[in-house]
């Protein structure tokens, strides 16, 4: 909730503007130049790591959700699609996953050129299979229950049964997946501006920031820290909703 | 390995700035009797007891060459690495003047046009070769080469009329027309066994391509290190090195560990011995730290600089340049990127180089935000759009730097950031930077795309300012502002042609006051310098004399 309220009002908790830089405030330590101290710029970390929450969560929703929607179509084609098809699309699902999810989109970004577009494409690419699998093998359970049969027998048309019937079960696990896969996706899109290839500087990003501030560890240990942080809290609580929905959700399954 | 990889690099070697020809190139003229040399130097080690010989020492550098043959190298960083395999006819002392190295004499005739070098009868390169007076002029005509060096004949080459070995010892070189900076060129070309021109990696260079240093180059790792033994025949050591005789070291291991804090962390946790490059930040712990040493140069040749493109875009205007220049107040920013430990530039040449750094030009202009704003409302950059930049007809005043990542060291990425976040808030200027592969930089150069493009070179007296200042045809191959101005030629016609050093300054100092405060062509940011910080067991570590660039490991020994 709190996380929301800071993406969509950021001017609320944070005085400073993320990018104001002053050249006579460089390195103050947290309390002497603003809540969480200053970088090497003279910008104040609290406020690049507020307005930084934005582009974290706005690229790991945009991914999750483009992924989600890519899988579930993906899934529902290969599931109802005829023998062909359904090995045609699982199978090339299964090169897509057999590349490490962090290591496709590392690729796709270079090839591409950084920024933050190509950083949710990547991310969403990468993220298809684990969706497109899932409904892949609850729409063949489905498609194969009584009630599904009896539809066909009544003659209902094959729209009207996807839509009604086949999606509505096939699609129950997707939102705590997809719930788990925006933690991951946070960090990986992090990673992604940690190596660069992320939004450009002076963007306050998570991951640029703890990149930034690796070189002054020494001195000014705050400006990387605190960014780290940031991700660290924000994934944990992003999974602890998703775990959460995930035992009620098998609760309710075995109830 | 090392050479498919080495040569992907290509490109690089496509940007003048990398070029053999841009290898350091002095003018004859005996100047800079006032050069301070080591005196800049910090924390000296205590070098008064005896050497001992033997041991292996690491060093960690901050940067990789593009290729390890050292005619073909461009990069000041990585001179220090190959100084140790390759080495030159003449060595500078602090004083400008010339001392023997592989040319155990040397003439210039009355009428400046000949040059005659005598060699010295004991030198081999390490494949067994001679060096003799036909092995440098295949070094010298290799050069003219385009197939090899693509750049050498439009480099101060162009003025040769002919070279040749009149016998086994004297080469004779004529030129063309006088050219004031010819000896400082043929005597710091680094010379490479004749052998190694015909074999395949000699554009990627390595241990196939031979050379004359104390120390042989015996293995490159991509991304890791560089390895070298003791050349234990190594008899011709310059006047200007400390002792005579092979190295005092077994081996040599050049680690490349381009972050900065691993670097540090590495010679702190004794994982190396030696390191070049300390953040301006990081300087403190080891000036005050008995168990290291720490010792600065400033650079000689061009400060780094932007250079405002004057072909195209925003930039073209004078009004937008002096704008941009005025909008920042660089000591502020150099105090803070750099904890104060930079030196601010104001001219086109280095104060280490006193002949010709035109002192005039401190203080006579930059930080003045009102005038920079003034400026750009007269060049009708009156609007302002959402993000609160500066729009003219709707077009954001956006300046794009394409930094090529090869060439960011010593936190110059932060710098700009910091002139970025100075040029938004003070005038409403997008200062677009993007830090990219060379090749990337390359093409946006080509097609001159660019807005600023940022540069330091570290060629001494003189030949930096004709590298940056003749039409790029004439010998400008580091003409980033794209100026073809013929007054910039009159001046530097001028200079080339005569060796009285005050002659030449006048002709410079006009030049200066011209391109930095009159036409705003380029922007001086900050003197680059080296820095080695060493475990106090490190002894004899240095600059070059005269170049002020770190020396290689030749004097350098370990105590036990």
């Amino acid at each position: 909730m709190l996380l929301l309220l800071v993406v969509a009002f950021p001017g609320l908790f944070a005085s400073r503007g993320p990018l104001d830089a002053d050249p006579l405030r460089v390195f103050l330590a947290p309390g002497h130049g603003g809540l969480l101290g200053t970088d090497q710029l003279g910008r104040d970390v609290w406020s690049r790591v507020v307005y930084g929450a934005r582009y974290s969560v706005l690229i790991a929703v945009s991914a999750t959700a483009l992924g989600v929607l890519a899988g579930v179509l993906l899934g529902l084609v290969a599931g109802l699609g005829g023998r062909i098809t359904d090995e045609v699309t699982a199978r090339g699902l299964d090169v897509v996953a057999a590349f490490p999810a962090i290591l496709l989109a590392i690729v796709l970004v270079t090839i591409v050129g950084p920024g933050i577009p190509t950083v949710i494409v990547a991310l969403a690419i990468a993220s298809v299979p684990r969706y497109a699998r899932i409904v892949r093998a609850e729409t063949h359970v489905v498609r194969r229950s009584a009630y599904v049969e009896q539809s066909v027998t009544f003659g209902l048309r094959r729209t009207t049964l996807v839509a009604r019937h086949v999606l509505p079960h096939a699609v129950v696990s997707v939102p705590i997946l997809a719930t788990i896969g925006l933690g991951t996706s946070i960090l990986a899109a992090s990673s992604l501006s940690f190596i660069g290839l992320g939004p450009k500087p002076p963007s306050p990003e998570w991951g640029a920031m703890l990149a930034d501030g690796r070189n002054y560890l020494q001195n000014a240990w705050w400006i990387s820290v605190f960014p780290g942080v940031a991700i660290v809290l924000v994934v944990v609580s992003v999974s602890v909703v998703g775990r959460w929905l995930q035992r009620r959700f098998e609760h309710r399954e075995h109830a | 390995m090392s050479a498919t990889s080495a040569r992907s690099h290509g490109p690089l070697r496509r940007r003048p700035a990398a070029l053999a020809a841009t290898a350091l190139s002095v003018s004859a003229a005996l100047v800079l009797a006032a050069c301070s040399g080591g005196a800049d130097a910090g924390t000296k080690a205590s070098d008064s007891a005896t050497p001992q010989a033997g041991g292996t020492l690491t060093w960690g550098v901050e940067t990789e060459p593009v290729t390890l043959n050292p005619q073909l190298n461009g990069q000041d960083k990585t001179k220090l690495l190959l100084r140790n395999a390759y080495e030159q006819l003449l060595a500078r002392q602090d004083d400008g003047t010339y001392v023997p190295w592989l040319a155990s004499a040397y003439k210039v005739s009355d009428d400046e046009l000949t040059y005659t070098f005598t060699l010295r009868d004991d030198v081999t390169f390490w494949d067994g070769e001679k060096l003799d007076a036909a092995a440098v002029v295949t070094n010298l005509k290799q050069q003219l080469n385009p197939k090899y060096n693509p750049y050498g004949a439009a480099g101060p080459l162009s003025h040769l009329k002919s070279a040749t070995a009149t016998d086994d010892r004297t080469v004779t070189l004529v030129l063309k027309e006088k050219y004031a900076p010819f000896l400082d060129y043929v005597g710091s070309l680094p010379l490479i066994s004749p052998k190694s021109y015909a074999k395949a990696d000699v554009q990627a260079g390595g241990p196939d391509i031979a050379g004359t240093g104390p120390f042989v180059l015996t293995k490159y790792v991509k991304g890791q290190e560089l390895d070298f033994t003791k050349n234990k025949d190594y008899a011709w050591a310059p006047a200007t090195a400390k002792h005579q005789g092979a190295a005092y070291l077994d081996a040599l291991t050049y680690r490349f560990l381009p972050e900065s804090s691993v670097r540090l962390g590495a010679l702190q946790s004794g994982q190396v011995d030696v390191i070049e490059g300390v953040p301006g930040t990081q300087a403190a712990q080891f000036q005050k730290n008995g168990a290291f040493t720490y010792q600065t140069a400033l650079n000689t040749g061009t400060p780094y600089s932007l250079y405002f493109n004057t072909l195209s875009g925003p930039t073209s205007d004078v009004k937008v340049r002096e704008a941009f220049r005025d909008a920042v107040d660089l000591d502020a920013v150099l105090k803070s990127v750099y904890a104060g430990q930079r030196t601010r530039a104001w001219s086109a040449v280095s104060p280490e180089d006193p002949s010709f750094y035109d002192k005039s030009l401190e203080g006579t202009y930059g930080n003045d935000k009102d005038a920079a704003n003034k400026l750009l409302d007269e060049a009708g950059w009156t609007g302002r759009d959402s993000d609160g930049y500066r729009t003219k007809d709707g077009k954001r005043l956006t300046i794009t730097d394409y930094q090529s990542q090869p060439y960011v060291r010593d936190q110059r990425d932060t710098l700009l950031q910091a002139i970025q976040a100075q040029v938004k808030q003070n005038a409403g200027i997008d200062f677009d930077v993007q830090v990219v592969d060379s090749g990337v930089s390359d093409e946006h150069r080509a097609k001159n795309d660019y807005g600023t493009y940022d540069n330091s070179n570290t060629n001494p007296d003189g030949v930096d300012i004709e590298y940056h200042w003749l039409p790029a045809d004439k010998g400008g191959f580091i003409n980033l502002s794209n100026v073809t101005d013929p007054q910039l030629t009159t001046w530097l016609t001028a200079a080339q042609q005569t060796t009285d050093t005050a002659k030449r300054a006048e002709q410079y100092d006009a030049l200066q006051q011209y391109v930095i405060k009159e036409k705003a062509y380029s922007f001086p940011l900050y003197e680059p310098e080296d820095q080695i910080a060493a475990s106090s067991k490190v002894h004899g570590t240095g600059f070059r004399t005269y170049y002020q660039l770190p020396e290689g490991a030749y004097d350098v020994w370990l105590s036990k």
